[in-house]
């Protein structure tokens, strides 16, 4: 139910018993099944979810009704809509469970309670929103400035996991590309 | 709020429980019914399903399960099983909101086996000491949900607890099920709560009132200066 969380937590900040035990009284467990939603566009954003087990991806929607997928959360990461979690205004972005999924949810208001009571739990946050500042940047990079075969090899060679498990159609939506073009890089890449 | 609640029904078979079950079907709410005996339930919510048929839910026979996919647990039993589930759903529940319905009567009727100190509601906060334990349901009977309007007057429901987003969260299932939500106070005002249902049944079995009879607070419109 916490494994994998206090495993991820414990190798950024090693934690004692009690740490470990006063951090546990702030969680939430909530398990979604595939399909359902933790968020959708238009509620404010309270949580942040540590998938624990399962699969999920964070999308908007464009007014010609496309989605377009920001993020793949997947065992060991951690899903939000972190714009609308830190102002306040109506998120953005929806989340849905791509699989049955277990989730450890940190409320904003355990959030901020845990982060003025506990520094070690500011240090993690710290070390969390930094990395994910520099994978937004990474992403935006490739965005910019790659090809569109460089792109899909760069996310195959970092995320060999998620290409696994997730349909293609998806990975041509966070790519930015349409499911016809994957198919054609993919098929240009294997004939090399 | 958009994104579906999902909410653990702990008793839905009882008479409350069905009742309250039955009334938030009506909401942007997914609900898990659970009981003891599964049969039970799921004839409840194949009840919900007939005359409802986008009602989403479903019973389960396992109330550990069930509370740990909710985001909102609501414990439809009477007084002496709220321990029993307490220790079921004790780690599943941390955080949650988790609503106390039960009023601790006496087997006559005429008293409450709680100290004058406590009540049901605190009782269940101190089994569950990281939930947000929440005192509402507990002054309307299970045939006012489907009559919330009585004698022409909408019935008051009242609503107690510690954590503000929690009463404003139950404030709405309140007012789904059709009665005027009212937030009394914190969880210490639960004991009162509980005690004019005492009063409300005393008075139901004096007078007669065939078990559907409410509160209504009578007053001048809100003075907002």
């Amino acid at each position: 139910m916490y494994y994998l969380f206090f495993q991820h937590l414990n190798s950024k900040v090693q934690l004692t018993e009690e740490e470990q035990a006063q951090i546990k009284t702030y969680l939430t467990f909530k398990k979604l099944r595939k399909k359902q939603y933790l968020l959708q566009e238009g509620d404010v954003c309270k949580v942040i979810a540590f998938v624990e087990k399962g699969a999920l991806r964070a999308f908007s929607v464009d007014d010609n009704s496309n989605e377009h997928i920001i993020q793949f959360g997947l065992e060991g990461w951690t899903i939000s809509d972190l714009y609308s979690f830190l102002t306040g205004e109506p998120a953005t972005y929806n989340i849905e469970a791509l699989e049955d999924s277990e989730l450890v949810i940190i409320s904003k208001s355990a959030h901020e309670e845990l982060l003025q009571t506990m520094p070690k739990y500011e240090t993690f946050t710290r070390l969390n929103i930094t990395g994910a500042y520099l994978a937004m940047q990474r992403r935006l990079t490739s965005t910019n400035s790659s090809s569109v075969e460089e792109r899909y090899q760069d996310f195959i060679s970092l995320y060999p996991h998620i290409a696994q498990r997730v349909p293609q159609h998806m990975i041509a939506s966070y790519l930015g590309l349409t499911p016809e073009t994957l198919s054609r890089i993919r098929k240009r890449i294997s004939s090399k | 709020m958009k994104t579906t609640q999902t909410i653990a029904i702990i008793g839905a078979s009882g008479n409350m429980g069905a009742a309250i079950s039955r009334s938030l079907a009506k909401g942007n709410y997914r609900l898990l019914l659970c009981a003891n005996n599964l049969d039970k339930v799921q004839a409840v919510a194949e009840e919900i399903r007939n005359s409802n048929p986008g009602a989403e839910v479903e019973a389960a026979d396992c109330t550990r399960e069930a509370s740990w996919e909710a985001d909102i647990i609501i414990a439809a039993v009477p007084y002496a099983a709220e321990q029993e589930v307490a220790a079921k759903i004790r780690e599943v529940a941390n955080q949650k909101v988790v609503i106390s319905i039960a009023n601790p009567l006496n087997n006559t009727y005429d008293g409450l086996v709680t100290a004058p100190e406590t009540s049901a509601a605190e009782e269940l906060q101190k089994l569950l000491p990281n939930s947000k334990i929440v005192k509402a349901f507990n002054t309307t009977f299970a045939a006012d949900f489907t009559t919330p309007v009585i004698d022409g007057r909408q019935a008051d429901a009242f609503i107690a607890g510690n954590d503000e987003e929690a009463l404003q969260t139950v404030s709405e299932l309140v007012a789904t099920a059709g009665f005027n939500p009212v937030i009394a106070g914190n969880l210490a005002v639960s004991g009162t709560l509980e005690r004019m249902q005492l009063l409300l049944i005393q008075l139901n079995n004096k007078y007669n009132y065939n078990w559907l009879a409410g509160w209504k607070i009578l007053h001048q419109s809100a003075n907002l200066n």
